[in-house]
Parts: C-alpha cells; structure tokens; sequence
C-alpha cells in the first residue's frame, strides 16, 4: 500500500469487494434464500454474526462506539455484492437505518451500551418510523408519547418495519406535547404487539402496536430537532443504500439475461444474435452503467456529509435512479427467458420479487423524483 | 508557424490555472451573439475568431507544439472542450484541425504534411469530409466512387452526400474505391482534393430547419494529382477509422442538453407548467436523466484523464445523450404548445424562447456520428459480447 490517502481508500475498497464477493461464493446461495422466503426466521442468525465478525454491520458505527467508523462508500459496496445474491439478512433496515438514527441519538449512555452490540450482531434493533402508506416525512407521526414515571407511555401503530422478524428492539419515533421523540423500546416491552405481513421477496414488514407501551427515561434516544435529524439522516442513508440493493440485484439479473441470449437456440441461432434482442439488452446495460454512475457519485456526495436538502437530494436520485433501472431490468428478465422465467424454479423471479420491494420501500422513484423536483427546483409538489 | 519554443507548455500547468486562463479567453474575446448558437457555424462568421485563435496559438488544441498546436494531453483535452462548451463557444468548420490534419500527420508524407498542415492551421484550407454516398450511409464501406489510377492521377467519378459546410470549404477529404472486389473494406484510398479542381460540383441541401449546411458533390472525371494519396493505396479505410472514440465521448457530452433543460425549465416556470404534476413528472423525469447522464460522462472523462483509452463502451454516452437531448426537445415544443409551432424566437411572459431550432437540431443528433443503431451494433457486440 501507498501512503496517499486516495490510493489507500481505492485499495481498501477493491478489498472490501473482493471479500463480499468471497463471501456470496461461499457464505450463501439462492437454496438458502428459497428455504428462508415466508419462514417467520425470514434470515440466519448466523450468517448475521458472520457479518458482524467481518465488520460489516459496524461500517456506519463511529469506532467510540464499536464500529469501524466508514462511510456509505463502504456500505454501498457490501450491500450490493450482497444483494446479487439476494441475501436475506436486514442489513439495510438495521446495519444503516437504525445504526444511523441511534449514532444521531443523543443519549450517550444508551448509544456506548448498544452500538457495540450492534455492529457485534448481539443486538438487532429495527428502525419503526412510518405509520402511513406513501408517507415519507419521517415527522408525519401520531403515535403518542406520554410523560410517565420520568419515561414515556406509547400508544399507537408502526407500519412497514423492515427487519422486524427477528428484530430485539425498536427505534419507535413518537410525538409528545414538547415535539419528536426517538424511543428505544425492547421487542418484548409489555404493550407492544409486533405483527408480520408477507413480503413478494418472501420477506415481511412489520406492523407495531404500541398500547400503553412503557418506555423509562434511559430508552430515550434522541428528542426535538435532534431526533428528526437523526430519522431523516436514517432515512436518506436508508435510501441510498436500497440503491445500492437494487444495483446488486439488476447486475446479476442482467448477467443471467445475457447468459441466456448467448446460450438459448432458437430458429438455428442463438436468440441473442437477433438485432430486436440486442437492441434491448443494450439498453437495459446503459441503463444499469447510468444507475451504478450515480450511485458512485451521490455516495460520495453523501459522504461528504452535506446539508440536509443536499443530503436528500442525492439521496433521491439514486433511489429514483436505480429502481427504475431495477424494475426495467428484471421485468426484462422475465420476458428473456420466456416461459421458464415465469416459473418459481427459476431464479430470474427472486430478482424480480427483491427490486418490487426494495423499489416500493422507502419511496418509489416517482416519489423521489419529486422530492428532488422540490429541492433542486423549488418546486412545491 | 511560431517556433514551439515560444509556446508555454500547458500541461504543465495545474488544471485550475489552465481553466482560468481558457475560460478568461473565452470570454473576452467570443463573439457575444455567437454563443450557443445552434447551427454549424459557417465561416464567414467564424472566420475572425479563427484569427483570434491561431493568432492566440490554440485553433488546435490536439496538434502537437512543433506544429503549431497546443499539444494538450487528454486531462487538458477534456477542460479545453468543457470551457467551450460552458460558454457556448461554437465549433468553427474545423474538421481540418480535428480531422484530416492530424491524419496527415500519421499517414501523410513529408510533402504533405509540409504543405497542407500550415495552411490548414491559418484558416487558408477549409477542409469537408467526403465519406457518405446515397447508398453508403450507415455502411459506409459500401461506398461507391471510383478514383482510377491513370498515369500520375487518380480519375474520380461518384458522389458524396451530407457533407457539412462543403461550400464553406476549399478542400474536401474524400474515402474512393480503387479497387473492386475482395472484402468492401478493402480497395478503399484515402484523397486530398481540391474543390476547385474542374469537374466538382456543389449542390446545398436544404434542411429541415431550413439552412443549406450540408451538400451533395458531385465528381465528374475529377483527375486528382496521386501525390495527394494519404496512406496505403487501397488502405483508406485504415486511415479513417484511426479517429473514433474521443468523438464519441465529445458529442456525448451532457453540456448541450444541459443548455436546452435550463431554457425548458425557464419557460415552463414562465408558463406556469411546473404546477401541472403531469408536466412536471415528465421535466423531473428528463432532468435527472441529463443529471444522471451527465455523471456517466464524468466516469469516460475520468477515465480519459486518467490517460486510459476508451473503449467500445464508450458509444451508450452518444446513444443516452442524443436521445435525452431529442425528448427534452419534443417536450420543449409540447410547452410551447401553439407558440412551438411559430418559428422564430418568441417572448413568453418574459423569458426568451426559441422551440422550434432546437427541436429540428435535435433530430440528426442520432443520425450523425455513427446512429443509435448503430452504436447499439457497437455495444451488443463488443461490451455485451452478443453472439453474430
């Protein structure tokens, strides 16, 4: 290795995607991701952990607190080698959502005894936010935090909680007389009553019910402005690296479709050396070069740690930008392959399931484009 | 030609001065009204600023310094281009300085690079390029003008199409077939031809905007001198596809649609379209495929600094590019909505707009240059690795 910085980044980061390639060789396979789809496990605790001992899960974790103190750069690299193999484990919904509103928390105490846990894969705590269909605004929030006994008393209902299924706590966001307040609420806390719904990818949300639900005065993590700094840094980091998701999965996606196009014979000639089919396959690579080209680029951006609207700016465009490019990509996919891709044997459908729920989840692309309209613009949408 | 020694040595400047410098330039000397200009810009309004740059010692910033270039390297390549296009600074008809001269320099023989290469510099030789025949556009090598050996002349017979400017220029630069038989790509030769040799006529077409900026030539036993063969005889085809690639990534630069967004955007705020959510999802939509297209243009630029050769891949940014470019131009002429169809430039509540130049200049835009299917041959075959 060099001394220049900028040598030694570029070098550790082919490392970092050289052993998340290693890992997906090894670590996983898509027999394990069709034994897990709509089992209440949903992921493996174990490979969880193996995650942990490569420190992937502390990537955004400052190093006082355990982590490795990296930036999205770094993030995005594990998630999409990650998701070309369409791993199941919540490192999204717990490795960036929650991991980044809890290190925006204020609550030192709280912060020095669970991140470590955190980025060890001791404790998986789920980031419980929304409450609405389609609302983004991480301040649209009516569950009520009550003043009790020095703590808070919750009532109300969480909806579409990635990482739920084996979630051991919850990051609930809830609204007292005085503002936002950030909650840290064990899953197992009297008064709150987790469900599961299906996901397509064979995942699920859950769905939290808070019905008088204590939490003591040590489980608040954050409150007033610096909570919804901390929900909306989580949220536009959470965006970014779903990005990153969808960048794995419409790669892989488009290898298997070429593959297939050199492979398939038909009419005496291999279907990818009709024009119609090439046209399109050229198409879709533009698209995937154009996805990976901004996501590069916003991450940086973002790791630059700009001002919030920047923030949300960047980070809307590579989620419009990739889930676009995703759902093109593994739609394409199907009709590629004909008939065979409509069968559940045949994986080219786990691609097509996984970019639905990660293009849906934290804003569709329309949803993100006007926001970006909005910011860049001044739009009022 | 000013002796190289007196040229100061722009690569060894740091970036930042080098931009500050051309980008000053730039913008003392270029004619205000000439600024993005949407039209070739034909000679005689070029002609002074093509003074102004030879005289300033940068009318080709690609030529080596012994030549009286600037011998960028490709980092200050890319920042040269970037401040033209930043300022709107048109292409005068150069395809001598990007094109032919530097051919000669590769494949020309000491006479010709002595003779051709000074007065190209100086403006005295316009150069138009003679590849396109009515049946050879998009397979070029099917081209079918004969020049035929007789004595000490080649005996030219034929037609070129869509030459750009060719009745701005003085000399044309011209693919003939002088060999029948064996593979298309073979029997072609490469010539250096005098316009006002006898038996050359010029025809303007007229295009869809409305300006003659491209003609037919016609060669009716044309007799070219054979000193003025560059290269191999029957070898042409190997001179002109010696220049590909950095045309590829200068005409897939997001600066053009980046212009025609920000006057889009300026009109539909004037006009009140950015409130209707229908428009504005499709404006939004176009705006970050520029912005977007526009970062994939920074990863060939990087790479080009970087002094790395392009590759085939390099034909999506022409493809992405020109294609943005035309669906920003079709929604431009939807917002002007009975005004797009009046030409002209038109005041709407204030703001300047023209809708219907931009529209037609758009359209060639994938036509010219290698079309997009084309460029869609390109990738499928070379970066896809399709089968034939």
């Amino acid at each position: 290795m060099t001394g220049d910085p900028a040598s030694t980044t570029t070098e550790q980061r082919a490392m970092l995607q050289m052993s998340v390639a290693d890992f997906v060789a090894r670590g996983t396979d898509l027999a394990r991701v069709r034994r897990l789809r709509g089992t209440s496990a949903e992921y493996e605790r174990a490979v969880w952990k193996k995650m942990a001992g490569l420190g992937w899960l502390g990537i955004l974790v400052p190093e006082r607190y355990g982590g490795l103190g990296l930036g999205l750069a770094e993030m995005a690299i594990v998630a999409r080698g990650l998701a070309r193999a369409l791993v199941p484990e919540p490192l999204t919904a717990t490795a960036v959502l929650a991991a980044t509103a809890l290190s925006g928390a204020e609550n030192e105490a709280l912060k020095r005894e669970q991140l470590p846990r955190l980025a060890a894969g001791d404790v998986l705590p789920a980031l419980a936010w929304q409450e609405r269909t389609a609302e983004l605004d991480p301040a649209a929030i009516e569950t009520r935090a009550m003043p009790f006994e020095g703590g808070f008393k919750l009532n109300g209902v969480k909806r579409f909680v990635a990482g739920a299924a084996q979630a051991d706590a919850f990051l609930v966001s809830a609204r007292t007389t005085g503002g936002v307040v950030l909650l840290w609420l064990p899953r197992d806390a009297a008064g709150a009553q987790l469900d599961l719904e299906p996901l397509a990818d064979g995942r699920s949300f859950g769905t939290l019910r808070l019905d008088d639900a204590l939490v003591p005065r040590s489980g608040v993590a954050a409150s007033g402005g610096a909570a919804l700094e901390a929900l909306g840094r989580a949220f536009d980091h959470g965006c970014a690296i779903a990005g990153a998701e969808l960048a794995g999965v419409m790669e892989r996606a488009l290898e298997m479709s070429l593959d297939y196009l050199r492979t398939r014979v038909q009419f005496g000639r291999p279907i990818g050396s009709f024009q119609a089919l090439q046209h399109r396959a050229v198409d879709l690579h533009i698209h995937k070069e154009l996805a990976s080209a901004v996501l590069e680029e916003a991450v940086a951006a973002l790791d630059r740690g700009p001002a919030a609207p920047a923030r949300a700016a960047a980070a809307s465009r590579i989620k419009a930008r990739c889930a676009d490019a995703a759902a093109r990509i593994t739609r394409e996919a199907i009709q590629f392959h004909g008939a065979i891709g409509f069968t559940d044997e045949f994986d080219a459908g786990l691609y097509l399931k996984r970019a639905l729920v990660l293009t849906a989840w934290l804003g569709a692309a329309s949803w993100h484009r006007r926001r970006y309209a909005r910011l860049s613009s001044g739009v009022r949408t | 030609m000013n002796p190289s020694s007196a040229r100061p040595d722009y690569n060894a400047m740091s970036d930042e001065d080098f931009r500050r410098e051309v980008r000053a330039f730039f913008e003392r000397e270029y004619p205000p009204y000439l600024r993005y200009i949407l039209h070739r810009a034909r000679w005689h309004d070029m002609k002074e600023w093509w003074r102004k740059l030879y005289e300033r010692g940068w009318i080709a910033p690609n030529w080596p310094r012994e030549r009286g270039g600037m011998a960028l390297d490709a980092g200050k390549m890319v920042i040269y281009l970037e401040e033209m296009e930043r300022h709107g600074v048109a292409r005068p008809p150069d395809q001598g300085i990007t094109q032919v001269g530097p051919l000669i320099m590769r494949f020309g023989t000491a006479a010709q690079q002595e003779h051709y290469l000074p007065r190209t510099l100086s403006g005295e030789y316009i150069w138009c390029q003679g590849y396109s025949e009515p049946n050879a556009g998009s397979d070029l090598a099917g081209l079918q003008t004969a020049a035929v050996l007789e004595g000490e002349h080649f005996v030219v017979n034929g037609q070129k199409i869509w030459t750009s400017l060719a009745d701005d220029a003085t000399h044309v630069y011209l693919l003939a077939r002088t060999r029948k038989g064996a593979k298309k790509q073979q029997g072609i030769s490469f010539l250096l031809v005098d316009l006002k040799t006898p038996g050359i006529t010029l025809r303007p077409i007229r295009n869809l905007a409305g300006h003659e900026e491209f003609c037919q030539v016609f060669f009716d036993d044309v007799r070219v001198p054979r000193a003025n063969l560059v290269g191999e005889l029957d070898d042409g085809w190997t001179v002109a596809k010696a220049l590909l690639g950095f045309e590829r990534l200068s005409i897939g630069s997001p600066r053009r649609p980046q212009y025609a967004l920000n006057r889009l955007e300026a009109v539909a705020r004037a006009k009140g379209l950015l409130d209707d959510p229908g428009f504005l999802d499709r404006f939004i939509a176009l705006k970050l495929d520029i912005e977007d297209g526009a970062a994939l243009y920074g990863r060939f630029v990087e790479q080009v600094k970087r002094g790395e050769p392009l590759g085939q891949d390099v034909s999506m940014l022409k493809v992405w590019t020109m294609e943005t470019w035309q669906r920003l131009t079709d929604l431009l002429i939807e917002a002007g909505a009975e005004q797009g169809i009046v030409a002209g430039v038109h005041d709407v509540a204030g703001v300047e707009a023209d809708f219907l130049n931009p529209f037609y200049y758009a359209r060639p835009a994938t036509i010219y240059g290698g079309s997009s299917e084309i460029q869609r041959n390109i990738l499928a075959k070379y970066v896809l690795k399709l089968p034939d």
